[in-house]
């Protein structure tokens, strides 16, 4: 017999010989049970920062909105009422306002009732020197009407505003 | 049970469906044991290796290519969790007075049931007297049937390194042989 044989067969015999020992399927089922937990464990920790990436995702663009003011439409930034006297109150009392405007209005009325408003605003600075103070003359007869026009346009919304938060 | 048959298994334990792991193991764990037996002798160290194959079985399982067949891949995992151990284990060697432990591990391999088996099959007590790396491909080559390019890729070494650990077992195993009067042709 060639030692190529002789080796398969003696090798063959000596498995035929060897028993994994029966008490050893329960060792590995137990690592087998401790990976499965292990694994489940994983896969929720898995969906617990997923939900908290998700979460992140809607929490930062809603931040970013809300940090957007509806008066920074119309004077571009607080700074520009601040130079006229008023302060950092007065632009959240304002912002309360338009925000009112904008819960109130259809989204149609609300965009015709910003480019009022902005218009006015602008005429209104115009006016107003550092001091808060008012000096109406400063205006041109063609802005002075304008103002007025404003003023009459802007009374239906006015109305239809403060009417219905108080009935 | 065919290669193919258990993969669909294989991957529902990895799954957690404890039946399939059964079944998995089932079929799968005379022959892991009996390959880590052949080339570890002590009993406890058997058990911890073929323990430890299981895992890395479910851990690894995304890493097996389907078009291979599923028996390589469980023996590639056999011989480097066993190569795994032998690194361990010369390191905690290395650590702990290295020359009283290496005694003690020569003695550990004439374990009771390896002893009975060598009392029966005198060319297998001579596969173990061969190197580590010599044994590993004697097994691979004639108790697995890998070609010597499988094996190569197995051990991760070029076939040519195979060639030659095979050829140095073979004529290691013929000359021991002879001295114990085997009737082994010696070519």
């Amino acid at each position: 017999m060639s030692i190529d044989k002789e080796l398969r067969e003696e090798l063959r015999q000596a498995a035929s010989s060897m028993h994994c020992p029966p008490d050893l399927y329960g060792r590995v089922r137990q690592s087998y049970q401790h990976y499965v937990n292990e694994k489940r464990g994983i896969s929720t920790m898995k969906k617990r920062i997923l939900a908290g990436i998700a979460a992140v995702a809607i929490l930062i663009p809603s931040a970013a909105f809300a940090a957007s003011y509806l008066a920074d439409d119309i004077f571009g930034s607080a700074a520009t009422i601040e130079q006229r006297g008023g302060t950092q109150e007065d632009y959240q009392e304002i912002e309360g306002m338009l925000q009112e405007a904008q819960g109130k209005l259809t989204e149609d009325e609300f965009k015709e009732y910003m480019e009022l408003t902005k218009q006015l605003m602008q005429l209104k600075l115009k006016i107003t020197n550092e001091n808060g103070v008012k000096h109406e003359e400063k205006l041109s007869k063609e802005e002075q009407q304008q103002f007025e026009q404003l003023a009459s346009k802007l009374a239906p919304y006015f109305e239809k505003i403060n009417g219905s938060s108080k009935p | 049970m065919n290669d193919k048959e258990l993969v669909p298994w294989l991957e529902k334990a990895t799954l957690g469906d404890e039946s399939a792991f059964q079944l998995v193991y089932q079929v799968t764990h005379q022959d892991v044991y009996r390959t880590v037996a052949f080339l570890v002798y002590n009993k406890q160290d058997i058990e911890d290796i073929v323990n430890e194959i299981y895992m890395r079985m479910w851990r690894s399982f995304h890493s097996y290519d389907p078009n291979r067949p599923f028996r390589f891949w469980l023996h590639g995992i056999t011989v480097r969790q066993v190569q795994d151990w032998k690194r361990k284990a010369w390191r905690r060697i290395r650590l702990f007075e290295r020359n009283r432990q290496m005694t003690c591990e020569q003695l550990e391999w004439t374990d009771k049931a390896v002893l009975q088996s060598e009392m029966q099959y005198e060319l297998f007590s001579l596969i173990h007297q061969l190197s580590y790396k010599q044994r590993v491909v004697v097994i691979l080559r004639y108790f697995h049937d890998y070609a010597l390019e499988e094996i190569a890729d197995m051990l991760q070494i070029p076939v040519g390194t195979v060639k030659s650990r095979q050829h140095l077992a073979l004529k290691e195993l013929r000359k021991r042989y002879e001295m114990t009067g085997g009737d082994v042709y010696v070519h």
